[in-house]
C-alpha cells in the first residue's frame, strides 16, 4: 500500500437523518441506520427480543436485537429493524436539534447498537474516528470525548469535521464543500485541511424540510398518506387486493408521522426533480404527471409538485405558497436560496483563495443526489460569480457515494500511515483531560 | 501489498504451476525460432517481433523476483510504535515477519512528521525587542501558538485567532516580530544578509493593496462586467465615429508653416520642377505626414489620395488602371496639381464619372454579346468569339463606343470568314488604327 496502514480503525458518523458506521480502509459504511432512537415510556416489561426475531429482516447483513437501556423505566429502541415494528406509545426522539446534539444519552445508545448490534466489536480494541459539524463547540467535544473514554474506553479518538472528511474523499486539500444533509445545508470552506470557520454558512433547509414539505402539498391536496402499519391487504380476488384500515389507538403522533414520512421521502427520492429555471407556477402549470404508487396502493399523480418542492433550496421564500408551513413562514426569510449562500460563504473568505474555491465546489450529503441539483447549481452559480472566475461544480456520479462522503473520508483518513501519529489517546486523555482535545483535533 | 504478499500469505501456493509452465517451455524448444526469455509471457513477447531486443532494457531477474525459498515470512499482528507520537500509544497493525525475527526499526511514517521551524522567543527578548504598541504579549504569544500548530498557514491562523485581525496584520507581526529576533541573536550582521526574511521584508501596504485589487476583480458580477464591455465598446465607436469624421468633414483648417513648406514644392506649376521637388516629397513624404497628423493639419493632396482609394477599392486593380489610363488620355493629371477644394472635388467626379463608363460599357459587351449569340444561335457555337469580343473590348479608351460597334459588325455576319479569329486568344489591343 503505498500511503496506507491497517489499524483497523472504527468509523462513526452520526448525521441527522441516518447514523454511518464501518471499518475504516472500506469504501462503505455496514451499518446504516436511522438516527433516531423509540422510546417507549411504559411501566410494562414485555419480552421484547421475542418479538423483534419475528420482524421483517432487512438488507443489513447484521442480526440485530434492539439495545435495550432501562432509565427510570424508559425503553429505547434503536436500528431500522426495531423501529419499523410499531410498538405502542413508543415516541420517536431524535438526538439532534439544530444540527448539535442535544441529548447525550440518546446517542449514547445508538453508538451502542452500532457497535455491538451492528458491527460487533468491542471498542476497547479499536482507535475511533468520531465526524462532527463544523461548528460544533467545544463542550460538545469534551462531552463526546468523555463519553468514548470513560464508557467505551477505547485506546485513541480522534475527531474530524464533515467538510474536511468529505474534501479528503474527493482527493482534495482545498475546496468549497456544499453539504446538502437531511437536517440542514451547511456551506464550508476548507483550505489546506482545515475548516475556515468564520466563513461557514448554515441553512436549516435540508431534506427533511422538502419531504414535510411534500407531505403537506399532498395532504392539502386531500391525499392521505396510511402509514405501513395502519392497513391491511386482503386478497379479495387473485391479483385484486382491498385495504383494510387496522385500529391502532395507541399509536404515538410522532411514530405515524415517522413512518408517513419514510414513505413521502421514497416519493422524493424517486419523482422529485430540481427545475433548470426558477420555479413559477404558471408555467408548471400544465406540465404532464408521474405516478406513484403508495404501499396501500392509491395512485398518486404528481405534476408541478415535482419541480416545486426541490425549488425550496433554490428559493426558500417557495415555502409561502405551500398550505401548512406557514409556522416556517416567520424564518424564511432570514434564509437565502443554495447560490446565494455559496458565494456568502465565498465572499468571507480571504481574497487570495477565492478562485481556487470557486473551481472546487464539492457536492455531499443525501439530498445532493436529486436530479440536476448539481446543472442547476452550477449554472446559478457562473450567473453571479465574476466572469475571471472559473465555476467548477464536483460532484461524484454515484449516488451511494454522495450520501457516504463523510463516512468514506474518515475511512481513507483513518487508514492513512501518515495520519496514525495524530490519534488522541488514552493516555493524554488521562494527562492532560478533555480540554485537550481543542489542541489535539483542530 | 502486492502479488508477492499476497502468495506469502497463501504460503508459496501458487509456485508449483508456475515451475512447471516453465518446464514446458523448456521442452518445445522447436515451436519459436528464438527461445523466449524467461520472465515475460509470450504474448508480450510477440508484440516485439519474437526477437530478442539488441540491447537488454529490463534486468529479466527483476521481473518476478519470488523471495528466497529458505525464508519463512508470516504475517503477525504486531504493536507498533512511532517515533512521530510522544506518547506511548500502542496501536496494531499487520507487519510483515520474516524468520520470526519482527521488523525493527522506527514506523515507516514517521518520517512525514515535518514541522515548520517557528522561532521562539524568551520574556527578556520580548521585552527588549519586540514591543508594539498595537500588539499585546498575550496576542503575540497566541500568535506563535496558533503559527506553530497550523505550520504557518496564515489563511487558518486567521480563522482561529480569538481576536480579529486581518491577515496582513497577522503576517506584518509575526514577520517583524522574526525579524527582530534574528537580527538580535545574531552574532554577526553577514549571517543574516542571505537569510529571505531579512533579504525581502514583507511590506504589509503592498499586501493590501494587491487584495483590494484583486477582491475588486473578482467582486464584479457577470452583469456588471457586461456592462463594463458594453461601455468599452461604445467609447471606442464614438472614438472611430469623431476620427472619421474629421477626416470627411471638410474645414477649411488653415495650413500651417509646414503645409506652407510642403506644398509649394508640390504645387509647383513650373513642370520641369515638379519633378525634383516630387522626389523630395516622396523621401520625407512620410515624415511629413507623420508631424503633420500629430498637428492635426489636414493635408488635401494625402485627404484626396485616401478618398481616391476609398471611392476606388471596391474595384479591382485594372479598373483602377483603366480609369488612370483614361485620365492621362484625356490629358489630366492623375493627382491635380492645384488642390483646391473644388479642384479635388472636380476631380473625384471625374473619376467616378469615368468608373461609371467603363462598367457601362463592360454591361453593354455582355449584353450585345448574349444578344448576338441568341441571333446566330443556328451557327455552329465558335466558343471562342464572345470570348474574343469582350478582350478585344477590354483594353478601353476614350470614346470608345463607336470602335467596338464597328468590331460587332465587322464580326457579325463575316464570322463564318474569321475562323483564324479564335487563333490570337490575346486580346487585340485596340490601336488608333481602328478608329
Amino acid at each position: 500500500m503505498y500511503g496506507g496502514d491497517e489499524v483497523s480503525a472504527i468509523v462513526v458518523d452520526l448525521g441527522s437523518h441516518t447514523c454511518k458506521a464501518g471499518y475504516a480502509g472500506e469504501d462503505a459504511p455496514k451499518a446504516v441506520f436511522p438516527s433516531v432512537v423509540g422510546a417507549v415510556d411504559g411501566i410494562e416489561a414485555m419480552d421484547v427480543d421475542v418479538e423483534s426475531a419475528k420482524g421483517n429482516s432487512n438488507s443489513e447483513d447484521s442480526k440485530t436485537n434492539e439495545s435495550e437501556k432501562e432509565k427510570g423505566k424508559r425503553k429505547l429502541y434503536v436500528g431500522s429493524q426495531a423501529l419499523n415494528y410499531r410498538r405502542d406509545h413508543m415516541e420517536i426522539l431524535s438526538p439532534i436539534k439544530d444540527g448539535v446534539v442535544s441529548d447525550w444519552d440518546l446517542v449514547d445508545n445508538i453508538w451502542d447498537h452500532a457497535f455491538r448490534g451492528c458491527l460487533m466489536i468491542d471498542p476497547k480494541e479499536h482507535p475511533m474516528l468520531l465526524a462532527e459539524p463544523p461548528l460544533n463547540t467545544q463542550q460538545q467535544r469534551e462531552k463526546a470525548a468523555e463519553l468514548m473514554f470513560e464508557k467505551y474506553k477505547v485506546p485513541a479518538l480522534f475527531m474530524a469535521k464533515n467538510p474536511v472528511l468529505t474534501s479528503f474523499a474527493t482527493g482534495r486539500a482545498t475546496s468549497l464543500v456544499v453539504d446538502c444533509g437531511g437536517g440542514s445545508t451547511t456551506i464550508s470552506p476548507v483550505h489546506e485541511g482545515y475548516v475556515l470557520q468564520k466563513a461557514v454558512v448554515s441553512a436549516p433547509i435540508g431534506g427533511e424540510f422538502l419531504t414535510d414539505c411534500l407531505l403537506k402539498s399532498l395532504e392539502s391536496k386531500g391525499i392521505k398518506v396510511r402509514p405501513r402499519y395502519s392497513f391491511k391487504r386482503k386478497e379479495v380476488r387473485p391479483g385484486e387486493f382491498q385495504v383494510e384500515d387496522v385500529g391502532v389507538p395507541d399509536t404515538t403522533e410522532s411514530y405515524k408521522l415517522f413512518c408517513q414520512r419514510m414513505i413521502v421521502g421514497d416519493i422524493k427520492d424517486s419523482i422529485c426533480r430540481v427545475p433548470d429555471t426558477p420555479y413559477d407556477d404558471k408555467s408548471y402549470a400544465n406540465i404532464p404527471t408521474t405516478s406513484y404508487e403508495l404501499p396501500d396502493g392509491q395512485t398518486l399523480e404528481i405534476g408541478a409538485d415535482r419541480f416545486k418542492i426541490p425549488d425550496v433550496l433554490f428559493n426558500p421564500s417557495i415555502v409561502q405558497t405551500i398550505p401548512g408551513m406557514e409556522k416556517y413562514a416567520d424564518m424564511i426569510p432570514s434564509v437565502r436560496g443554495l447560490p446565494h449562500m455559496v458565494m456568502e460563504s465565498i465572499n468571507k473568505c480571504d481574497v487570495d483563495i477565492r478562485r481556487e474555491l470557486y473551481s472546487s465546489v464539492l457536492l455531499a450529503g443525501g439530498t445532493s443526489s436529486m436530479q440536476q441539483l448539481k446543472e442547476r447549481l452550477e449554472k446559478d452559480l457562473i450567473e453571479e460569480s465574476p466572469h475571471s472566475a472559473r465555476v467548477k461544480v464536483l460532484a461524484s456520479g454515484n449516488t451511494t457515494e454522495r450520501r457516504f462522503s463523510v463516512w468514506i473520508g474518515g475511512s481513507i483518513l483513518a487508514s492513512l500511515g501518515s495520519f496514525q501519529q495524530m490519534w488522541f489517546s488514552k493516555s493524554e486523555y488521562e494527562e492532560h483531560g478533555a480540554s485537550y482535545i481543542q489542541r489535539k483535533c483542530p | 501489498m502486492g502479488g508477492t504478499d499476497a502468495k506469502d500469505i497463501l504460503h508459496g501456493l501458487p509456485k508449483t504451476p508456475s515451475l512447471s509452465l516453465n518446464q514446458e517451455k523448456k521442452s518445445r524448444p522447436h515451436k519459436e525460432s528464438h527461445r523466449k526469455p524467461d520472465g515475460i509471457s509470450r504474448e508480450v513477447y510477440a508484440l516485439t517481433g519474437g526477437v530478442a531486443p539488441l540491447m537488454p532494457s529490463i534486468d529479466v531477474n527483476h521481473l518476478k523476483r519470488r523471495p528466497p525459498p529458505d525464508e519463512k515470512v508470516a504475517w503477525q499482528w504486531l504493536p507498533v510504535k512511532s517515533s512521530a507520537r510522544k506518547d506511548d500509544l500502542q496501536l496494531y497493525h499487520w507487519v510483515r515477519v520474516v524468520n520470526d525475527v519482527p521488523p525493527t526499526g522506527d514506523y515507516s511514517f514517521a518520517k512525514y512528521n515535518k514541522s515548520v521551524d517557528v522561532l521562539k522567543y524568551t520574556d527578556d527578548e520580548y521585552e527588549n525587542h519586540l514591543t508594539d504598541p498595537v500588539w499585546t504579549k498575550e496576542e503575540t504569544d497566541q500568535l506563535f501558538e496558533l503559527c506553530e500548530r497550523f505550520d504557518l498557514r496564515f489563511t487558518v491562523i486567521a480563522d482561529r485567532f480569538p481576536l480579529s485581525r486581518t491577515i496582513e496584520e497577522l503576517k506584518d507581526r509575526y514577520y517583524s516580530v522574526t525579524r527582530a529576533l534574528l537580527r538580535a541573536r545574531a552574532q554577526s550582521p553577514a549571517e543574516l544578509a542571505n537569510h529571505p526574511l531579512i533579504k525581502e521584508p514583507y511590506d504589509m501596504s503592498r499586501d493590501r493593496e494587491r487584495k483590494r485589487a484583486l477582491s475588486m476583480v473578482l467582486s464584479q458580477s457577470r452583469h456588471q462586467e457586461k456592462k463594463d464591455a458594453e461601455i468599452l465598446a461604445e467609447a471606442k465607436r464614438i472614438t472611430e465615429m469623431r476620427l472619421a469624421a474629421r477626416r470627411a468633414a471638410e474645414p477649411d483648417v488653415p495650413a500651417n508653416e509646414n503645409i506652407g513648406s510642403v506644398s509649394p514644392s508640390s504645387n509647383s506649376q513650373l513642370p520641369a520642377t515638379a519633378v525634383a521637388p516630387s522626389t523630395l516629397t516622396m523621401a520625407d513624404y512620410a515624415s511629413t505626414l507623420a508631424s503633420l497628423r500629430m498637428l492635426h493639419v489636414y493635408l488635401r493632396t494625402y485627404g484626396l489620395e485616401q478618398m481616391v482609394q476609398a471611392a476606388s477599392s471596391a474595384v479591382g486593380l485594372r479598373t483602377i488602371k483603366r480609369v488612370e489610363q483614361t485620365l492621362q488620355d484625356l490629358g489630366v493629371n492623375l493627382k491635380p496639381k492645384v488642390p483646391t477644394k473644388t479642384v479635388c472635388d472636380e476631380h473625384l467626379e471625374l473619376r467616378k464619372e469615368i468608373l461609371t463608363l467603363l462598367n457601362l460599357q463592360k454591361q453593354l459587351q455582355y449584353k450585345e454579346s448574349e444578344g448576338s449569340s441568341h441571333r446566330e444561335g443556328t451557327y455552329a457555337a465558335m466558343p471562342d468569339t464572345p470570348k474574343d469580343r469582350v478582350f478585344a473590348s477590354e483594353p478601353f479608351s476614350f470614346g470608345a463606343e463607336r470602335p467596338i460597334k464597328k468590331e460587332q459588325k465587322r464580326k457579325g455576319p463575316g464570322r463564318q470568314a474569321d475562323t483564324p479569329s479564335p487563333a490570337h486568344k490575346r486580346p487585340r489591343k485596340m490601336k488608333a488604327s481602328d478608329l
